[in-house]
């Protein structure tokens, strides 16, 4: 066991580093993983991008794809890392993050959100996607789908706040469990290693 | 500085998944019994490197420290690094499977030219050791960045654009790990130089 004190100064180095990555948790943990968040409102699909720990994609592509693999629009995120687009069609929607430099990110929109979405737009037209019975006495009665259409227009407002945190929390960086199930991992095959190096030896 | 699933073609991930297993290999082939501690405790330097961000620039970077690892481990850097990516990959989800190779590539490949090109620098000038360890890890940072944009080329991407995005991006970490490795190599150099390559002191016989 001659090799333990010629290696006596690396624990330290290792200590000091350890000691700020976990002090640089939780908030400014950030690396290379670009995460995606996106609901619909009405007809309108919105998107929030981040790098994992919070900084913003500004200027991503995100490219909106069919569920054949068809592309069907494409844009850029702001500078709050946000796009928003109509709609383009009724079905699942695959949406790709692609942030450069390597980073991809990517979200699925199933149809039930979208329909759902259409449906408030749709009633509230009076659209012909929908059979709809159109209200044939608009004196002075609200009817149920007005009222329903008022009512999830209110919704979609008061809960963008919540799927924009639903958005923030969707995200986390990695925690304290995680990185110190890695370092144990590291110290086991050290042990693992040691162990086959050493009956080589003999 | 983690390539995601998905962004490169099929024959870029597969030549940088067989380059990393040959370049495994080796690094096994050298691994002996008085280096798996060093191995094991830088192997675990660069898995937490990854988690401290650097909130300068332009880009989302962070710390990679492959620089340090490199020049104290030679070609045992690859399964150290290799064995970081893959814990990094499965537990913060950074980088991928699939990219595992490529990854490894990009970050040990240069690790191991710094300890053939910067680390002997620490050998030639005793009184500069300090120096070579900042070319050392600002090197290695630098010839990541060339690396990852060389990938990104070979799917398909302009190289000017993308080697201008990714070397600036990273142009504060290289400052960062430049002075980081100095100060590590000028601290090994007096307390322990046999750490150091190509030391004329190293032998794992007869040190204490």
């Amino acid at each position: 066991m001659k090799w333990i004190p010629r290696k006596s100064v690396l624990p330290f180095l290792l200590a000091g580093l350890l000691t700020t990555g976990l002090l640089a948790k939780p908030e400014a943990a950030l690396a290379h993983k670009v995460s995606l968040f996106a609901w619909v409102e009405n007809d309108t699909v919105h998107t929030i991008s981040k790098f994992s720990g919070g900084k913003k994609v500004v200027k991503g592509r995100l490219v909106v794809f069919g569920p054949t693999g068809t592309k069907l629009l494409e844009g850029v995120t702001d500078d709050q890392g946000e796009f928003a687009f109509k709609v383009p069609q009724k079905t699942d929607l695959r949406l790709e993050l692609i942030a450069g430099t390597g980073h991809k990110g990517h979200w699925q929109v199933p149809l039930e959100e979208i329909t759902g979405g259409l449906e408030i737009n749709t009633a509230a037209a009076a659209g012909p996607t929908r059979q709809v019975p159109v209200a044939t006495d608009r004196s002075d009665n609200i009817t149920a789908d007005r009222l329903e259409a008022a009512i999830e227009k209110v919704l979609d407002r008061k809960l963008k706040p919540v799927m924009k945190m639903l958005a923030e929390a969707k995200q986390p960086g990695p925690s304290l469990t995680e990185i110190l199930g890695g370092i144990g991992y590291i110290i086991g095959l050290v042990g693992i290693a040691a162990y086959f190096k050493s009956r080589q030896k003999k | 500085m983690h390539i995601s699933e998905g962004v490169l073609s099929a024959p870029v991930l597969a030549s940088g998944a067989a380059l990393a297993a040959a370049g495994t290999a080796v690094g096994l082939k050298k691994l002996d019994y008085d280096k798996i501690a060093n191995v094991g405790m830088l192997s675990a330097a660069f898995f937490v490197a990854a988690l401290i961000h650097v909130p300068l620039g332009p880009a989302s970077v962070h710390l990679i420290f492959n620089g340090l690892v490199g020049t104290l481990l030679g070609w045992t850097a690859f399964p150290a690094i290799l064995v970081a990516l893959i814990l990094q990959a499965m537990l913060f989800q950074f980088g991928g499977i699939t990219t595992l190779g490529v990854n490894t590539i990009i970050m040990a490949l240069p690790a191991v030219l710094g300890y053939y090109l910067f680390g002997r620098l620490i050998a030639i000038w005793p009184g500069k050791s300090m120096l070579a360890g900042f070319i050392c890890g600002f090197g290695a940072v630098l010839l990541s960045a060339l690396l990852l944009g060389l990938t990104l080329v070979l799917t398909g991407e302009s190289f000017s654009i993308i080697a201008k995005l990714v070397v600036l991006a990273n142009v504060p970490v290289m400052i960062i790990e430049g002075i980081v490795t100095a100060f590590c190599i000028g601290f090994l150099k007096k307390v322990r130089p046999e750490m150091l390559p190509f030391s004329t002191t190293f032998s794992p016989d007869n040190s204490t």
